[in-house]
């Protein structure tokens, strides 16, 4: 593994901004989002597989997925299954993808009561190596700035140890 | 819960970001409370606990169990749970996957060279 950090920020409160460059050619990078083979080998969280994933990569088209946690190690997250349902807006081949990202179940339906997002991948080629950009737009800065406050609830279980790396970082 | 998900919803978030109620889930950490003790600690009056405890409830966050005629407070672990299945999508798990795509660029890459 390279030494790429991964550069955070937040954007017009709204927009959680994530950055991070690949040693590999831009056509490279991209393809690794466009084709479901590649997909499962690296989008799961770690100890999370991909047993479903399902891509039709044009806009409009719905890439719905499922990630299952198959590690022991994790406790009351062993065997769970977690669905996703990403709906393209706009792709632009080789250097932008445009997507609205829910949480989803079996059937590919959307969970109305959980916040989608609308994430934007920019690819951007810098000497042989990629930077990607994802930007990542919540439903309000309420939304985001309630998940950052919850900063100060800290080690209430596991969660919120991992929790608060996420949040000391985004400050 | 396999491929059942608790809900987070904004009720919850929202709950959670005001002050005196974050003070009484991180009491409520080290155990179930009875409304007196909760207001004692945290030096509130008794109805301004209850008017908290009563939105901390309402949102699924804590519990409520009659014994004799004491009502005792608990924090309930399924929207604790539902917090970080919703936190997924943010920061920690895109990191991960950026880590295993950087990996796996890395194993094709080799694979190519290899060929060449």
């Amino acid at each position: 593994m390279s030494n790429n950090a991964m550069v955070s920020r937040v954007e017009n409160d709204t927009v959680l901004v994530l950055e991070r460059v690949f040693n590999a050619p831009r056509e490279l990078v991209f393809k690794m989002f466009k084709e479901a083979e590649h997909l499962k080998h690296w989008w799961g969280p770690r100890g999370w597989e991909l047993p479903v994933c399902n891509v039709d990569f044009r806009p409009g088209g719905v890439w719905h997925y499922c990630m299952k946690c198959v590690d022991q190690n994790q406790g009351q997250f062993y065997g769970m299954e977690s669905w996703g349902k990403a709906v393209y807006k706009e792709i632009v081949e080789g250097e932008k993808i445009v997507y609205q990202d829910f949480f989803s179940d079996a059937e590919g339906g959307t969970n109305e009561a959980l916040p989608s997002t609308i994430v934007t991948m920019e690819f951007i080629e810098e000497g042989g190596r990629t930077k990607l950009v994802n930007r990542g737009e919540y439903v309000s800065a309420e939304a985001l700035k309630t998940v950052m406050d919850m900063g100060m609830l800290q080690g209430i279980t596991e969660t919120w140890n991992r929790l608060e790396e996420h949040l000391d970082e985004v400050k | 819960m396999p491929g059942k998900r608790p809900g987070v919803d904004m009720t919850m978030l929202s709950a959670l970001a005001e002050p005196n109620r974050l003070n009484i889930v991180e009491l409520l950490r080290d155990g179930p409370l009875t409304v007196g003790e909760i207001a004692d600690r945290l030096g509130l009056r008794q109805p301004q606990a209850s008017k908290h405890l009563k939105v901390l409830s309402d949102s699924g966050i804590v519990e409520v169990k009659a014994e004799a005629n004491r009502r005792i407070y608990k924090l309930r672990s399924e929207p604790f749970e539902a917090l970080d299945a919703w936190l997924r999508p943010f920061r920690r798990v895109m990191e991960e996957r950026f880590d295993s795509l950087d990996d796996y660029l890395q194993q094709l890459l080799d694979k190519e060279k290899e060929k060449s």
